[in-house]
């Protein structure tokens, strides 16, 4: 966060009497958080800014709701992620993984993920990135949320528990499904790598 | 699942070091935006009950007119027929002289 200082109590007080400035520095405050949120699980043809707003409207027209049983930071990033989901879900069609979409850097990113056992060079992240979204596209929303939380957010099963209502059962269980669908991707692409 | 599971770790763990370049920063006039739009929904419900309001009382006003216009109808009707038979002082005192 931006600003450690920044009193949310106080400026939660002052947007519940109304306070359109307090509720300008909420917004500013927590923007970075939303955005990170976005951003990490933005549907294809969705514009970060938008959904961004969404979250945000949401929390203004849920802020009677909040009882500060958890911290509000964590409040917010529950919205963030169910409204992301809903957003995800509401994508009917899932685009088809292709080698032929994929760029030059990417696709080298993958050859020496498949047919290596050394780490990716560093400079090569950002299409590692890029791969490991095309591919998490490839699941269901649900499923793909909590390989994102689980393995690129490295939040806990609680975490995800409490981030998305989820009982952690139902988490691991969307998590051993999503494993075992991108497994059976590796396996594709080995193939189409040999042939 | 090990194979795998070695691979995507090796890929995550590449992914996860990718930079954020694009700024975490809101952009400029979304703060005012979203601020005017989530506090500024309580004109909207005021102005939607006068609208509500008025609504009816435009039902109300063409009702009423309705029905003065039947009521005051017979009436206007039925002097139509009374105004032959007024008494008309005028001509009764100069037919007398």
């Amino acid at each position: 966060m931006a600003d450690e200082t920044f009193d949310i109590a106080a400026c939660l007080e002052r947007v519940r009497q109304r306070d359109q400035i307090a509720a300008r520095e909420l917004v500013d405050h927590l923007y970075p958080l939303v955005i990170r949120i976005v951003r990490s699980h933005l549907p294809r043809r969705v514009a970060e800014e938008d959904l961004a707003q969404e979250v945000f409207l949401k929390m203004f027209t849920r802020l009677d709701q909040y009882k500060g049983a958890v911290a509000f930071t964590h409040w917010v990033s529950r919205i963030a992620v169910t409204t992301c989901i809903d957003q995800l879900r509401a994508q009917k069609r899932r685009p088809e993984f292709r080698w032929a979409d994929l760029s030059e850097k990417e696709t080298d990113v993958l050859d020496s993920v498949l047919t290596s056992d050394s780490e990716v060079p560093a400079n090569d992240a950002l299409a590692a990135h890029e791969l490991v979204t095309k591919l998490l596209g490839q699941l269901k929303p649900a499923d793909r949320l909590v390989v994102q939380l689980l393995d690129l957010d490295q939040r806990s099963v609680a975490e995800i528990s409490e981030l998305t209502g989820w009982n952690p059962s139902l988490v691991k269980v969307r998590a051993f499904r999503a494993r075992g669908k991108l497994k059976k991707l590796f396996e594709e692409l080995e193939r189409k790598e040999r042939s | 699942m090990n194979g795998f599971e070695s691979k995507w770790q090796r890929l995550t763990t590449a992914a996860r070091q990718a930079p954020e370049t694009r700024d975490a920063v809101a952009p400029y006039g979304f703060a005012t935006r979203i601020a005017a739009r989530a506090l500024g929904d309580e004109r909207p419900a005021r102005t939607a009950m006068f609208a509500r309001i008025s609504v009816r009382a435009l039902w109300v006003a063409c009702l009423l007119t309705l029905v003065s216009v039947a009521t005051n109808y017979l009436a206007f009707a039925s002097s139509e027929d009374d105004e032959q038979n007024l008494i008309d002082p005028v001509s009764d005192v100069l037919n007398a002289s």
